[in-house]
């Protein structure tokens, strides 16, 4: 079963690790240059719809951790061989610093919002992106808020609270 | 007609007209909207009250938030807010708009609703329960009454300080300012 499709990927990747820690449920890890490459292949294969980018902030580690999770959509029930019912999680790690990486728009259109969602909250910038603009939020936040070292207290205290009541800016205190 | 309340119709009937006919719109922000179906419906029946929902906010005079404001929808609220017709009431549903509830710790639910537009009464609890609706109406009833239910007067006189308050949280506002300085002169 998944045995196949790790040796399938690992003939084209050698550097690629692959763990399989359930039934359905395929976890590849490669180095960042990859990436792309692993996508289109993966693509070729039978695995079409990028359901999900995600990203993960190891601050200890200083690395941010990118997570592409990969479906196959058939077109009849048939076709589903036992290797396509599985998800792929294909994972990478970039460095916190310079938080930067390539987009997969190319290979997946539906990549954009999320890359959108990451760029907005994680501040990692996607080169290549048509419209890297925001999405959920209405200001630019000095460090983007879903980073592990944004202090939402402190945040919190320092703007929402700052705001003065009206009947107190009237009286002249603030 | 309850007799005893002749008094007051003749004393001001147009205030006696609103408070029994209050056309409410919902904002459906957060959780808060799920004890609006039952309120409304057969089982408690708003209708008692004579409170019913209406379509747009230009039918309504009072706007009843349920739920937690994020920055995105604090424009919102505010852009509903300014287009309903005057007199107007707000009220805050659930412990949210009041000081930010579960959530006042985010980075972007604004905390205190009636630092960018007037409110004129809260219902606090997390979740209340429908009847708390009601009795938020019949206190309403008696602000209306006293003439103290009077937020969209306020918002109008103190304008300039809700807007800045606006502006510092949501950036420069796409809308012209519903009362310009020069119109109060």
């Amino acid at each position: 079963m998944n045995q196949e499709l790790k040796k399938k990927i690992n003939s084209s990747f050698p550097s690629a690790k692959i763990s399989l820690p359930n039934e359905s449920r395929v976890v590849i890890e490669v180095n960042r240059d990859a990436i792309i490459s692993v996508l289109s292949f993966l693509k070729n294969m039978g695995y079409e719809h990028l359901s999900m980018v995600s990203c993960v902030d190891w601050i200890k580690e200083d690395e941010f951790e990118l997570i592409y999770f990969l479906n196959a959509y058939m077109e009849n029930d048939e076709e589903y061989g036992e290797i396509e019912k599985s998800t792929i999680l294909l994972k990478t790690m970039i460095s916190r610093k310079e938080a930067k990486y390539i987009t997969a728009i190319g290979i997946f259109a539906s990549a954009e919002p999320y890359e959108r969602e990451i760029h907005e909250l994680f501040g990692i910038y996607f080169e290549g992106h048509p419209r890297l603009t925001h999405l959920l939020l209405e200001r630019d936040y000095e460090i983007p808020p879903f980073r592990k070292d944004f202090d939402t207290r402190k945040y919190v205290k320092e703007f929402y609270e700052e705001i003065p009541f009206v009947e107190d800016r009237e009286e002249g205190k603030e | 007609m309850d007799r005893n309340q002749l008094t007051k119709w003749i004393k001001s009937p147009g205030n006696m007209g609103h408070k029994y006919s209050l056309d409410v719109v919902y904002f459906c922000t957060g959780c808060g909207i799920i004890e609006i179906p039952p309120s409304i419906t057969a089982r408690w029946d708003a209708e008692r009250f004579g409170v019913k929902p209406v379509a747009t906010p230009r039918q309504a005079n009072l706007f009843l938030i349920t739920g937690y404001v994020s920055v995105k929808t604090l424009k919102a609220v505010i852009r509903t807010y300014e287009q309903m017709q005057e007199p107007k009431f707000a009220v805050g549903f659930g412990s949210c708009p009041i000081n930010g509830g579960m959530y006042w710790d985010s980075y972007n639910t604004v905390n205190h609703l009636d630092k960018y537009i007037p409110i004129d009464g809260w219902i606090a609890g997390c979740m209340p329960r429908p009847e708390a609706i009601f009795i938020a109406v019949t206190h309403l009833w008696t602000l209306i009454d006293k003439e103290i239910a009077d937020g969209y007067k306020r918002y109008r006189d103190k304008y300039k300080y809700y807007r800045a308050n606006q502006e510092k949280v949501l950036g420069e506002l796409e809308w012209p300012p519903l009362f310009p300085e020069d119109d109060k002169k």
